[in-house]
């Protein structure tokens, strides 16, 4: 399985911390070129530090970009044509979609967008389609957009889609990562079953992250504290990513959405595929895109 | 013809709550800022998304050339608007005699000067055949007197009492005038928890931006003269009517002196949640994003974001 990574050319946004960061290490100790994608230029400065010790003979390369900001998602796909230019294969094998956020109180993007929605909903729709050329241009590429469990316990709200009226930031989470199920679905089918590429949604379980201690409120952070305490490592998390990443017999699955390596029954609105097609209409109209 | 909304502040927190709110309800929009980034970046979106109309243009509002040059420029481009959201404001918090005259000034420039020139000049450019709606967004702090806020907290007196006034002087010229008060911060309603003290104060006084705009806006085109986002600040404020003004400003002062004490202490290793949220260190410092000014707030993070 390892050999399966060697020279492929893998971007992983949120990389400088938690999941992302474990999966960009695992995927660079495997031998695959990491791009990685964090906000803060020192944070990305460190990680591809870390990364290049893990593998001496690969390429590790970090772009900063604020993913809730779609010119910042144009600009980063501009960049990673750049280096995978400059690298001489204009191609990419894989995209993880990773980079998410909890925000306790409502707050809006630059552009306008409720924050959870712009980060982990319109990103990797944005993302994924400005880098679709580079994907087809690999022999098999795949797309892990990471979600959760917490999708389970919802369906979208289509009169708010962004809860801007009513919010509460847990169910806007739990929106944005159904929203991430049907975003895959729908990719898929546009796709259809000859295109080269792939995509899976990761349910990576409950990790130690430090996702509810991100400028959330003392109590939000008291809860996650006690509750990240049973979960798993983020390198256990990574662990089922990078599978999806490179276990061949994945390729010819129909299941989308997997959890430790094994594909589990999404919840019955994740598979709507009405839904995934409107909510793919309202997206790409956000995005510039209709 | 087309009719605008006009918005000033509308790329801090609360001004980009109203830009997208009345975008979502499809109106056109004028919005106005300090600075043409990030205004250019909102219009783009709001546009994208909503498919209205959103022109805009940077001005700063407490210099009276450049307030002129807008008016001069709506009047050029032949503009009428139907409703107008004043959101620029700004604080300046601490003890008045460390504040630079420059803050004391930029507050009185920009919440009053900027405020009244704006309504005065946009009452002349009403479209005659609508309503024409005035938000102002005032505070919660416009109820009472605020020690180490109290240049702002008068402010937002003036801007209450203004708004007031103004209505009715055109109640019967198709006008209404809207005062929005927000708790928002914590740091009002948690001088109050004085009376009522217990530590959920700031979670449940704080109301989202998103909610705020959306009511005020329903607010405003029911006529309503103040609008409180929550029941609790309501009945807050109708305490501040009861309550002798030098009390609520020894209470007010009290509170803001023990949260600053605890504010410059370094926390113990393990705080309680609990005592953490009675003290509410942190979200006064976001001062005018929730209140109606975080467009201009020279700090890095405006609204919340």
């Amino acid at each position: 399985m390892a050999s399966s990574l060697i020279g492929k050319t893998i971007v992983v946004t949120g990389a400088t911390s938690g999941i992302g960061l474990a999966t960009a290490e695992a995927l660079a100790r495997q031998g695959a070129e990491v791009i990685g994608v964090g906000r803060s230029p020192q944070r990305c400065q460190a990680a591809e530090q870390q990364l290049r010790g893990l593998n001496p003979a690969g390429r590790v390369t970090y772009c900063v970009a604020d993913l809730t900001r779609q010119d910042e998602v144009r600009r980063l796909a501009e960049a990673v044509r750049g280096i995978t230019a400059a690298a001489g294969r204009p191609a990419l094998d894989g995209l993880v979609n990773n980079a998410g956020t909890f925000t306790f109180w409502l707050a809006l993007t630059p552009e306008g967008f409720e924050t959870q929605w712009a980060l982990n909903h319109l990103a990797p729709f944005l993302l994924t389609q400005e880098l679709l050329p580079l994907l087809e241009a690999a022999p098999a590429a795949r797309v892990v957009t990471v979600s959760s469990g917490s999708h389970y316990h919802t369906s979208l709200n289509w009169t708010d889609i962004q809860l801007r009226r009513h919010y509460n930031g847990l169910l806007a989470y739990q929106q944005t990562k159904l929203s991430n199920v049907l975003f895959t679905v729908e990719l898929n089918r546009r796709l259809g079953p000859q295109s080269r590429v792939r995509a899976f949604a990761a349910d990576p379980g409950l990790v130690k992250t430090d996702i509810g201690l991100k400028g959330t409120p003392a109590l939000v952070q008291w809860i996650w504290e006690r509750r990240r305490a049973g979960g798993i490592s983020p390198a256990e998390a990574a662990r089922g990513i990078v599978f999806l990443l490179s276990e061949p017999s994945v390729r010819d699955s129909s299941q989308v959405y997997w959890k430790h390596g094994r594909p589990q029954p999404p919840s019955r609105q994740a598979l709507d595929v009405a839904a995934a097609q409107r909510l793919w209409a309202i997206s790409a109209q956000m995005c510039g895109m209709a | 013809m087309q009719s605008y909304v006009m918005i000033s502040g509308a790329t801090g927190g609360l001004g980009k709550a109203f830009a997208v709110e009345c975008a979502s309800r499809g109106y056109a929009l004028y919005l106005t800022d300090l600075r043409a980034e990030p205004l250019a970046l909102l219009a783009a979106g709001l546009h994208r998304t909503y498919d209205n109309e959103v022109r805009w243009q940077a001005s700063d509002l407490t210099d009276p050339a450049q307030r002129a040059s807008l008016f001069e420029a709506l009047v050029a481009e032949r503009l009428r608007f139907w409703a107008l959201v004043n959101v620029a404001g700004i604080d300046h918090e601490g003890l008045f005699c460390e504040q630079p005259r420059e803050h004391i000034r930029t507050i009185l420039r920009l919440n009053i000067e900027g405020t009244l020139e704006m309504t005065h000049a946009l009452l002349g450019l009403r479209d005659p055949a609508a309503t024409f709606r005035v938000i102002n967004v005032a505070s919660l702090a416009a109820f009472y007197p605020m020690p180490y806020k109290a240049t702002y907290a008068a402010s937002k007196r003036f801007l209450l009492d203004f708004s007031l006034a103004l209505r009715e002087e055109l109640a019967r010229e198709g006008v209404t005038v809207t005062a929005l008060c927000p708790a928002g911060l914590p740091t009002t309603p948690e001088c109050l928890a004085a009376i009522a003290a217990h530590g959920w104060m700031g979670q449940i006084t704080t109301q989202d931006i998103g909610a705020v705009a959306a009511g005020t806006l329903d607010a405003a085109l029911r006529s309503r003269s103040i609008y409180i986002p929550g029941t609790l600040n309501r009945l807050l404020a109708a305490l501040g009517g009861l309550v002798p003004p030098a009390l609520i400003a020894r209470l007010v002062g009290d509170r803001w002196k023990a949260a600053r004490e605890r504010r410059v202490k370094p926390l113990p290793p393990t705080p309680s949640p609990f005592d953490k949220l009675r003290a509410c260190p942190e979200r006064s410092e976001g001062a005018g994003s929730t209140k109606g000014g975080g467009a201009r707030l020279p700090l890095p993070s405006q609204g919340r974001g």
